[in-house]
């Protein structure tokens, strides 16, 4: 592995469609992210900071 | 660029198993519990050269125990020098490098980068308060604080890594910022223990609060960026997935964790970091200002932002200091005088809880790949989650758990002698930042990285970064963290 080779890959687009594993594995990150956050926000609203 | 983070990014190993993690361990740890034997009375570090804010440079350099006066500044300075080097020395012959090259170039990095520090703590540059206007007979002064040392450390390692390239080159031995970043994490330990132990409930809260920065690194950022990279971009999912990580979790380390989950050429992950570190150096050129501007009336905020948006332990855990002295001084300014520590310590804490999941990121990401995209790798296995496990995390949390039960849990003598000791070791924190900040500007040749043709890996990190990256990360430290503010200082 040469880095020119892998510099010649960094600059040009590679024809490898999204495959429905990796769809699959965004969806359901961001999709368990938000629902993760709106849990935490309301946790962070109904248990605030106490000084 | 490349070339130089090429060599230095990746993880040396001995043929022992120690790894600069572990180094970092021992090492933080040493400088904790030598600095606990001040608590008997003791005291084994009190010769560690600190620097004060000067208009005469006689008076810059001192011991930072008074009962050291007579070694005297630039005694304190050479001994410090002398401590570092021999210990890191021996560290990194351990590690297996050249422990004569690494001397040589570790005197000349120690040099520069502890000029950069006394540099910063001229008044001009660093007095704050209308008293210290006062103190040194002066009508101006930038207001950085001494800590405005770290953007001039950086400021000389940028300069040194563009304009003198062979002098870089040779300086690479002891240009190891995740090493030094990592013992002053464990470091840091101490003194959030001390600092938490005032204000356990908000503490807490704070900790309580990092949970946030887990699902939004791992499960937003990673995502989002994932699908840039892939769809608008069109790299390959052996270039995506180290781009996403290292632009949505934790940088250089988790690239080239999630690179070798997903078994990528190893080159591909230490290349993305080249682009990763010199993103983090633009980052801590232009955030900790934008949050003294516009986040200094919401401490943590800006503390929690500065630990999601930049990415490296280093450049992250450095940026915070430079935030916290920042807004430290416009709040001074203002008349309000906060504790300090809490920003920094809020974003060690977002960014060690970032650190924690890594491995097992790296191996649900090498599950997927190896179960159902590449099934001719050899299948992932559960042991890499504790291989990738970044073990300097352990440290600190020894150090942490140590010091927070001496300021609780014993008697109120040794609670009261705590911080003093604590303070001891974070001069050594300090100095293990200058070096950081130093070693990751002499790491960063803009001008090397743009040769190397690498326009459109940064346009995605520029895309993710700005486009997403830094505002979502301000949303939620905001939703966080808004109205929480520092305990000001009695």
């Amino acid at each position: 592995m040469w880095v020119s080779d892998l510099k010649e890959e960094a600059h040009g687009r590679v024809v490898e469609p999204l495959l429905p594993i990796e769809k699959k594995l965004i969806g359901w990150s961001f999709g368990v992210g938000i629902v993760l956050l709106a849990i935490l926000v309301m946790l962070n609203h109904f248990v605030p900071v106490k000084f | 660029m490349a070339d130089i983070a090429v060599s230095s990014a990746g993880q040396a190993v001995s043929k022992e198993g120690l790894n600069e993690d572990w180094l970092a361990v021992v090492i933080g740890v040493a400088v904790f519990a030598l600095a606990l034997f001040s608590l008997g009375g003791t005291d084994l570090l009190g010769w560690a050269v600190t620097t004060l804010v000067y208009t005469d440079i006689t008076a810059a350099l001192a011991p930072v125990a008074k009962g050291f006066g007579a070694v005297g500044g630039l005694g304190a300075l050479l001994a410090t020098y002398l401590a570092l080097l021999v210990v890191l020395s021996a560290g990194v012959a351990a590690l297996g490098a050249d422990v004569k090259k690494f001397a040589a170039a570790f005197t000349v990095v120690f040099a520069i980068a502890y000029a950069s520090w006394i540099v910063g703590s001229y008044a001009h540059i660093a007095a704050v308060t209308p008293a210290e206007y006062q103190k040194f007979g002066i009508s101006w002064s930038l207001k950085l604080t001494n800590e405005g040392g770290f953007v001039v450390a950086l400021a000389s390692g940028l300069v040194i890594a563009n304009f003198f390239p062979r002098f870089a080159e040779w300086l690479k031995e002891a240009i190891r910022p995740e090493l030094y970043i990592k013992i002053a994490i464990v470091i840091l330990g101490a003194t959030v223990a001390v600092t938490a132990a005032g204000r356990l409930n908000l503490a807490s809260a704070i900790l309580l609060r990092g949970v946030a920065a887990i699902v939004e690194a791992y499960l937003i950022y990673w995502s989002v960026v994932y699908f840039v990279a892939r769809k608008w971009f069109g790299f390959s999912r052996e270039w995506s997935v180290p781009l996403a990580s290292g632009i949505s979790i934790c940088g250089v380390a988790a690239a080239i964790a999630t690179g070798g989950a997903i078994r990528a050429r190893p080159a591909v992950p230490v290349l993305v970091s080249s682009l990763v570190v010199v993103f983090a150096v633009v980052e801590i050129l232009i955030l900790p200002f934008l949050a003294q501007t516009f986040l200094w009336q919401e401490p943590l905020v800006a503390g929690a932002w500065i630990g999601l948006a930049v990415k490296t332990d280093g450049a992250a855990v450095a940026g915070g200091g430079i935030t916290e002295s920042l807004i430290m001084a416009k709040a001074a300014a203002e008349g309000i005088k906060y504790q300090p520590g809490w920003i920094l310590a809020t974003t060690a804490t977002v960014k060690v809880f970032i650190d924690i999941f890594i491995g097992i990121w790296a191996f649900i990401l090498g599950y997927i790949w190896t179960n159902h995209i590449d099934r001719r790798a050899d299948t992932a296995k559960a042991s890499e989650m504790w291989e990738r496990f970044p073990k300097f995390i352990l440290g600190f949390v020894l150090v942490f758990a140590t010091s927070l039960f001496l300021a609780i849990g014993t008697t109120p003598g040794i609670a009261k002698a705590l911080p003093s000791a604590a303070g001891e070791a974070n001069v050594f924190r300090v100095i293990f930042f200058i070096l950081t900040f130093f070693s990751i500007g002499v790491l960063s040749d803009f001008r090397k990285l743009w040769q190397d043709g690498f326009g459109r890996l940064a346009a995605v990190y520029v895309v993710s970064l700005f486009g997403f990256v830094i505002w979502v990360g301000l949303l939620i430290s905001w939703l966080f963290f808004g109205g929480i503010t520092p305990p000001l200082a009695s």
